[in-house]
């Protein structure tokens, strides 16, 4: 019903259906150059270990994106605790393999489902919340969970969990990818449905929301359990593939900040904006990080980045491109007059 | 068996008593108009009926079932209908979208799937006049169109009974016309109506009942023309001495109290 | 009881910081309606600059206060010009990215400069306290609790009994209006964010003189800003100071249970629970 596909213009419609195919194809198929079978058969080896991380990185990222998306773009609940929802994934496939010995997969299955409970335990008490006082208090709970878990011997404590190493980087990079693909369907699925238009209504004016009929805390709150379990999957995949984890690897701040920033910067509220914003800003941090050795640098550019990002675009990539306005100077000019004092 | 019955509905915020026991029943098929001067506590009464306010004390009754206490969501389902003063449109969807929201959630009867919702909110947009310009934003909309969006939004509910926070004030004496004859069309579908108003033309031309409040309190009620002369309205409306001056009292005095917040 | 009179004490000196530390944050969201995400980070800068000149010129940290918050406002003062107010009218969200990649910008620009190692300022009366029977007061926390009062002070000061002042409160009550007056809306802004600035480095001063810092230190007082100002109130230096006072007695007493290390879960259930059951905080007027 609310198409907002109709915003992006026809042209650019023509040619991005078509890149974007050959584009999933190539990232569903390349991997498969690693196997021994292509390897013996000649073919050139187009994804190596570098490969593998990079692109499995990015496709942890669509699913945070995308995740943050259901509860802060098309709700309209900027959460800063999502990353919580990352951890607390994290640690029960961490804890239910390395102390307990389950199967991976087998934790794997629990580990959406600890997230969503958590979710359901601060969701209704913190959606009460709005604008500054809901994104403080949820930036509080990464914050605090990640303090517990640094306390807790059980976890590990401030050393952190191994599990035990499994070594496939095919299996990992298609779990995520698995992943991204179900939180996109998830967000396609839900704008057509009526739970959407009532995630829209309460995002555009929640007491007009209310007086139409829409049970806004119970909407509220499955978005936030919907985002939790998203991100707690992929919390789960992220402990078994980096196979250590510690508050600081799976409760950092700046991870929930770059996912609301791709989610932004692709276009908060679009099905495909927070893919768009998680590939291309992925690639940069990547870049700037240059493998790890300039970890520095690549905070820095992280804040630059969120500071040219947060003055030039604040309407997303995909109105920025699209819409009525263009990559123009006079866009630019016209948002800049908008936003500053 | 009346639809709407108000008993003793007290409300008060801080030192501010908002309401202080209002009583009032509404017939199926009524159209009651509310007046009374500014912050006389007419749209805490219908916050109260809506759910979006929770009284303090006394009781709501929908067709004898109290709705004291239940959440908003639930009240508009019942077929309660509302419009606010200060228009809430969903900003960045169209004339049609922001109608078929209604009736994507607010029917008392079933669920509507999205298309069906966006069928019912064209018929709703031509009944207030909005037909043509149903694939606008509502950014691109007048003051007036607004209003009509804030009543088309609600109708699409197809709610039993209709409450409007003053949506005249703002417009000038066509637009007035022009909603006036909207109201009555509402009404003539059977749906029963509850209105806050300033403009008195309004209260006589389609009022059935009017209903005065004054510091949270019924002054007067009954019948508009009755209601209007009454010495005691005119003088909660323009003070003591004016009342007694005038002895004929105009039948329209305290218009244009434009936009402010009651 | 001797134990639970040092609690108390101790809540109280520490209280003092966290006063010192959220007037800055509490005005900037009072006015500018900004979250300053970035708080933490200036403090740190202020505890650095009062460490470099304790340790390069061995000035007295308690006299290098002023230097830092001179050098803060100039900071502030330039980044809410120069950058924040690009965004000043634009959604929340955006204030509160720009803040936390400036946060990210200082905190690695501090790695860069003063490398992650940990930095202590010592001056000769470290360590020693008054002894009053059994319980014992820091020279240093008392110093500092001294020195929070004096920064309350000055804040009421400056925002009741100064033309300055007046201007602030008019643009945190409307900004439009307070334009209207012939009040340059750019200028208060970042005249607002420099003073929040200057007080943000006087209270990392105070916090470099009992904590060792690293460039990463300043992040927790952000979120305990948050709690301070949510617990008291916002709008009000009346309710900064009691919000801080009763945070520090909270952490203090909190801690004696769950033990060290759990700072910011405290300040969280505190906040969480403030919100819910209180939201307009113990003295304020409006959430």
């Amino acid at each position: 019903m609310i198409a907002r596909e109709e915003r992006v213009p026809r042209s650019l419609r023509r040619f991005a259906l078509p890149i974007g195919i050959a584009l999933l194809a190539f990232v569903i198929l390349v991997p498969l150059t690693s196997t021994d079978a292509a390897q013996q058969a000649g073919l050139p080896l187009l994804a190596d270990k570098l490969w593998f991380r990079i692109a499995t990185t990015v496709a942890m990222f669509v699913v945070m994106a995308s995740a943050w998306n259901i509860i802060g773009g098309l709700t309209g609940y900027a959460s800063f605790g999502n990353v919580a929802f990352f951890g607390i994934g994290a640690y029960t496939v961490g804890v239910l393999v390395s102390s307990r010995g389950w199967p991976f997969p087998l934790a794997l299955i629990v580990a959406p489902v600890t997230a969503t409970v958590f979710a359901l335990i601060v969701g209704i008490p913190l959606l009460r919340l709005r604008g500054h006082y809901f994104a403080v208090a949820t930036l509080g709970i990464g914050v605090a969970v990640g303090e517990v878990v640094n306390n807790l011997a059980p976890l590990g404590a401030s050393t952190g969990l191994f599990l035990p190493i499994v070594r496939s980087d095919l299996l990992f990079f298609y779990l995520m990818l698995g992943a991204a693909a179900l939180a996109v369907c998830s967000t396609w699925l839900i704008l057509r449905t009526r739970f959407g238009y009532g995630l829209l209504a309460i995002r555009e004016n929640e007491e007009a929301a209310k007086i139409i009929g829409v049970n806004t805390n119970l909407y509220k709150v499955a978005a936030f359990c919907i985002a939790a379990a998203l991100t707690g999957l992929a919390g789960g995949i992220f402990a078994q593939w980096n196979s250590f984890i510690n508050q600081e690897n799976v409760f950092a701040i700046s991870d929930n900040v770059q996912m609301i920033l791709m989610a932004v910067v692709g276009g908060a509220g679009t099905v495909l904006g927070p893919v768009a914003g998680a590939i291309s800003l992925e690639l940069i941090i990547q870049t700037l990080a240059g493998g790890g050795s300039k970890a520095v640098y690549s905070q820095i550019g992280l804040g630059v980045l969120l500071a040219v990002c947060v003055i030039f675009i604040p309407r997303g990539v995909i109105d920025f491109f699209g819409g009525q306005s263009r990559l123009s100077l006079r866009y630019l000019r016209q948002t800049l007059r908008e936003t500053s004092a | 068996m009346s639809l709407l019955a108000v008993r003793d509905v007290s409300k008060r915020f801080g030192g501010v008593k908002a309401l202080a026991g209002v009583t009032f029943t509404i017939e199926p098929g009524q159209v009651l108009g509310i007046i009374g001067p500014n912050g006389a506590g007419k749209t805490t009464l219908l916050n109260c009926i809506s759910g979006l306010t929770r009284a303090d004390a006394g009781d709501i009754r929908w067709e004898e079932q109290s709705i004291s206490g239940m959440p908003p969501y639930r009240i508009a389902r019942l077929g309660i209908g509302r419009t606010f003063q200060i228009v809430r449109p969903f900003p960045s969807m169209t004339v049609r979208e922001n109608t078929a929201m209604g009736a994507l959630f607010g029917r008392p009867d079933g669920r509507l799937q999205p298309g069906a919702a966006l069928k019912e909110a064209d018929e709703v947009l031509n009944l207030v006049g909005l037909g043509e310009k149903r694939h606008h934003t509502v950014l691109r909309l007048t003051v007036p169109d607004r209003k009509r969006l804030e009543v088309a939004r609600a109708l699409a509910m197809r709610p039993r009974l209709l409450l409007l926070d003053e949506v005249m004030a703002g417009l000038n004496s066509v637009e007035v016309e022009q909603a006036l004859t909207m109201v009555r069309r509402v009404q003539e579908q059977g749906v029963t109506i509850v209105l806050i108003e300033h403009v008195m033309k309004v209260i006589v031309g389609v009022c059935s009942q009017a209903l005065v409040l004054n510091f949270g309190r019924t002054l007067v009620e009954g019948p508009p023309a009755e209601v209007l002369n009454d010495p005691r309205v005119i003088e909660a409306y323009l003070g003591e001495r004016y009342a007694r001056r005038q002895k004929p009292p105009p039948d329209r005095s305290p218009n244009g109290e434009g936009n402010e917040k009651t | 009881m001797s134990q639970f009179t040092q609690q108390v004490i101790l809540g109280l000196l520490l209280g003092g910081i966290y006063v010192a530390v959220a007037l800055g944050f509490s005005l900037v969201w009072g006015i500018l309606n900004i979250v300053n995400l970035a708080h933490g980070a200036l403090v740190i800068v202020g505890s650095y600059i009062t460490w470099d000149l304790f340790t390069r010129w061995h000035i007295d940290p308690f006299l290098s206060l002023p230097i830092d918050a001179l050098v803060l406002f100039v900071i502030g003062y330039a980044l809410q010009r120069g950058v924040i107010n690009r965004v000043i009218r634009a959604p929340l969200l955006f204030t509160f990215l720009l803040t936390f990649g400036i946060n990210l910008i200082i905190v690695s620009l501090l790695l860069l400069i003063f490398t992650p190692d940990f930095r202590s300022v010592t001056p000769s009366y470290s360590g020693n306290g008054l002894h009053l029977g059994s319980v014992t007061i820091p020279y240093i926390r008392f110093g500092g609790l001294v020195v929070a009062f004096l920064l309350a002070g000055a804040m009421w000061t400056i925002l009741n009994r100064t033309r300055i002042g007046a201007a602030i409160l008019a643009v945190g009550a409307d900004r439009d209006a307070a334009q209207l007056v012939g009040i340059d809306l750019r200028h208060m802004y970042a005249l607002t964010f420099g003073i929040g600035a200057a007080f943000a480095g006087v209270a990392g001063g105070i916090i470099s003189t009992f904590q060792s810092i690293t460039p990463t230190a300043g992040d927790p007082y952000t979120l305990q800003a948050f709690a301070v100002v949510i617990l008291g109130g916002l709008g009000r230096v009346s309710a900064t100071v009691l919000g801080g006072l009763t945070f520090g007695l909270i952490e203090i007493l909190g801690q004696s249970g769950p033990g060290p290390g759990y700072a910011n879960a405290i300040a969280f259930v505190v906040l969480v629970i403030v919100l819910v059951v209180r939201p307009r905080g113990l003295l304020g007027r409006l959430a």
